[in-house]
């Protein structure tokens, strides 16, 4: 990965034009149909069911199904709390996709972009708790507090993660994280950070292993009083999240645009992808982690790990400016 | 018109039903499941995502207020169906599918009448059986805030059912074991819950997601029919001449069946995926060469599975004395501990079943008994598995109390007149 300089000036990322920003959402909405659409067919061939075209359009027809579905009216629900709480989820995922670089170009170009996808994300919190507690029933009521507890344990390994990648780039800029992986992607000297965003993306979009808060031992819970347009709202959200994890996954660790021959955005798609598609074949591999024993992990192994990981980057930082093969 | 009758019929080509099992229902339950997959229909985790309600079997009588209750919470367009024998299952589904498609006959069905609060509930009386607890259950988050300013007002200690929220009960409070005061749910959990034993009822009350009492039982009990997973043992004893290798296939069936639930209560969807495969095409009559790699490939990725030992050890602990004391027998005394023990030895006797059949281990002693225990005896095995489930439960968590009651798994028809009880006693 050593380039000649012309060849990685094409990493510097630029502003897109302004309505570019209303290309975000369809393009996040693309590979979360990409991404669903997979889990469907690898769902079908562990049933041992037949393998269709309707199999990869299940997430197409899923929004049709749901379009056309009655909204339910549970008895004293709270009812613009709990519809807030269901549309913030997607919309937080379009926001924290805003600073996400796609090929060379990139929408926002602020100056704290890893922060604002940060705060994005925090702002799940808020939105599926409230959701949980809104509907006014209890599976759902458990739900959301779980989605907190989830949250408690997952929030300060992610953050130092993203701390690792902002440190190893002396900058908040999600461009600048990009240039500073010119000669050696992050993902390779920062595995332990790497691996625990990597598992902070199941946990805010509450899938796989961290399907906790929408458990089926719940029957849903989040999701268990949601039909219609609010259940498409809320499960739409959750793979916008995992999409907007995967896309934010490539600028951080896996050195953006850079590749050889292809242009910018085809690595970017390409590497958005290769994540999704691990993230979605790996889980329905594990079983789903309680909270009470992830907390346990997190708090005595992963924040442990990941300080050690954050000063092991910021002495290599202080000491070389960087790592450069 | 033409564009929401065109997204109905899009919709409703791939429906999510929702499976209602009731006891005596089994043999349909099963052949409702594989039909689905066969088809590619998803499976409902509740009403609220339903479009198809599948009652499969006959509903008994006191279980026809609870069916009734999670039909009122499956939003429109929607169905419901029954099929009281496993024929009738794929004819069912075919009629469902094009009703639900049908916007003239939806649209002549609305409004759907909500759901009526429910009355005479209190909180300190806990709930009807109600059908999922869903429909806003007996009491109301939504009632907290109340709560807490008429505590304010009024002094510390609430009684119980003094307030009031849009018709409801508000919950009470009590100490919880950290010493806090916390509202107190009274919730039943059943009859209806996705992976859920069919009529067993938990009724529970809750603080936060921690379950600090807990009363089990069975709805639907009537003695129609008799326990689908005992049969071969039942027509032993009825003199019909008892098949080692039948005994041997139901009973790898019966705990592939058990070991699918907890796997899905654990959120482990592929290993539950894989489990009921197999348990489907055990009973399917696979030839036994090639299902005994499969069975003990799946029994050793499970029983070795670390992250699973990992969520589940140290739950749910039942040691053999107290086993025997309930009248506990079968695989859940043979574990002699926790929930992580008890599906390891579902685990190894799949395993060993499997290879019974393949013909590669001599027929067990052991294999005579059926999958909960031996039919001697007074009463049936499930009644002692219901009977430790309230010692087991106080003091779990919501998930650990469901994954508890799954590695336990009672099966009502045993507790049927004409079930296990009758085996022994004519």
């Amino acid at each position: 990965m050593n380039w000649p300089r012309q060849e990685w000036e094409r990493l510097m990322v630029a502003n897109a034009p302004p309505w570019a920003v209303l290309l975000v959402p369809v393009i996040l909405a693309g590979f979360a149909f990409a991404a669903a659409a997979a889990d469907g067919i690898l769902t079908a061939r562990a049933a041992g069911g037949r393998l269709t075209g309707a199999v990869a359009a299940a997430p197409l027809a899923e929004v049709a199904r749901l379009l056309t579905g009655q909204r339910r009216v549970t008895p004293a629900e709270d009812r613009v709390l709990w519809r807030s709480g269901l549309i913030a989820v997607p919309v937080a995922a379009a926001l924290a996709a805003v600073v996400i670089p796609f090929g060379s170009v990139t929408v926002s170009r602020m100056s704290v972009g890893v922060v604002w996808f940060n705060a994005m994300e925090v702002l799940t919190w808020a939105a599926v708790w409230v959701a949980g507690w809104g509907a006014n029933g209890t599976l759902s009521l458990v739900g959301g507090y779980r989605f907190v507890a989830q949250g408690l344990a997952y929030q300060l390994p992610l953050m130092l993660a993203l701390i690792c990648a902002a440190a190893g780039a002396q900058s908040l800029n999600v461009a600048q994280v990009v240039t500073a992986q010119a000669h050696v992607w992050f993902a390779v000297w920062m595995p332990a950070a790497f691996a625990v965003y990597l598992a902070a993306v199941y946990a805010f979009s509450f899938l796989g292993p961290f399907s906790y808060p929408a458990g089926r031992d719940l029957a849903g819970g989040v999701m268990a009083e949601l039909s219609g347009p609010d259940r498409l709202m809320l499960q739409a959200g959750r793979w916008l999240l995992l999409t907007a994890g995967a896309g934010m996954a490539v600028p951080l660790f896996l050195g953006g645009g850079a590749g050889p021959l292809l242009p910018a955005w085809v690595w970017s798609a390409v590497k958005t992808l290769a994540v999704l598609a691990v993230l979605v074949w790996a889980r329905r591999r594990l079983p789903t982690i309680r909270a009470d024993r992830y907390a346990e992990l997190a708090w005595v192994v992963l924040i442990p790990l990941t300080i050690v990981q954050a000063l092991v980057v910021s002495l290599v930082v202080l000491t070389r400016g960087g790592v450069q093969l | 018109m033409g564009l929401t009758q065109a997204l109905l019929r899009v919709g409703a080509a791939r429906p999510h039903v929702m499976i209602v099992s009731v006891p005596g229902g089994t043999a349909v339950r099963l052949a409702a499941v594989a039909e689905l997959r066969r088809r590619g229909w998803p499976a409902a985790l509740s009403p609220a995502d339903a479009d198809v309600l599948l009652v499969a079997g006959a509903v008994p009588k006191d279980l026809d207020d609870p069916v009734e209750e999670v039909w009122r919470a499956v939003p429109a367009p929607r169905a419901r169906m029954q099929a009281a024998s496993p024929d009738e299952v794929a004819a069912v589904l075919d009629r469902a599918g094009s009703l639900a498609g049908d916007l003239s006959r939806q649209r002549a069905a609305l409004p759907v009448p909500r759901d009526p609060p429910d009355e005479g509930e209190g909180p300190q009386a806990g709930g009807g059986p109600a059908g999922m607890q869903m429909p806003g259950g007996t009491d109301m988050p939504g009632g907290m805030d109340m709560a807490d300013e008429m505590g304010m007002a009024g002094g510390m200690d609430m009684a119980g059912g003094m307030g009031m929220a849009g018709g409801l009960p508000v919950a009470s409070r009590g100490e919880d074991r950290d010493g806090l005061k916390l509202d107190q749910l009274h919730v039943p959990l059943g009859p209806f819950l996705p992976d859920w034993p069919a009529g067993l009822v938990v009724r529970v009350t809750l603080q936060g997601d921690v379950i600090q009492h807990a009363t089990a039982g069975f709805l639907g009990v009537t003695g129609a029919g008799r326990s689908y997973w005992y049969e071969p043992w039942l027509r032993a004893a009825a003199g019909d001449g008892a098949d080692a290798d039948e005994a041997a296939r139901r009973r790898l069936a019966s705990h592939l069946d058990s070991l699918g639930r907890f796997l899905a209560v654990a959120g482990w969807d592929l290993a539950a995926a894989t489990a009921r495969r197999l348990r489907d095409e055990s009973l399917a009559g696979a030839p036994a060469a090639t299902l005994e790699p499969a069975i003990r490939n799946f029994a050793r990725r499970v029983g070795r599975s670390r992250v699973l030992a990992w969520a589940t050890r140290g739950l749910g602990v039942l040691t053999p004395g107290e086993a025997v004391a309930a009248g506990v027998g079968g695989p859940a005394l043979r574990a002699g501990g926790d929930v992580c023990a008890r599906y390891r030895q579902w685990c190894a006797e799949v395993a060993e079943a499997a290879a019974v059949l393949a013909g590669r281990s001599p027929t067990d002693p052991g294999m005579l008994e059926g999958p909960r225990g031996p039919l001697a005896g007074q009463s049936a095995p499930s009644a002692g598995l219901v009977a430790v489930l309230p010692g087991l439960l106080a003091g779990a968590e919501f998930a650990a109390a469901r994954l508890i009651i799954a590695s336990l798994d009672p099966d009502a028809d045993e507790l049927a007149p004409a079930g296990v009880g009758a085996a022994h006693g004519g």
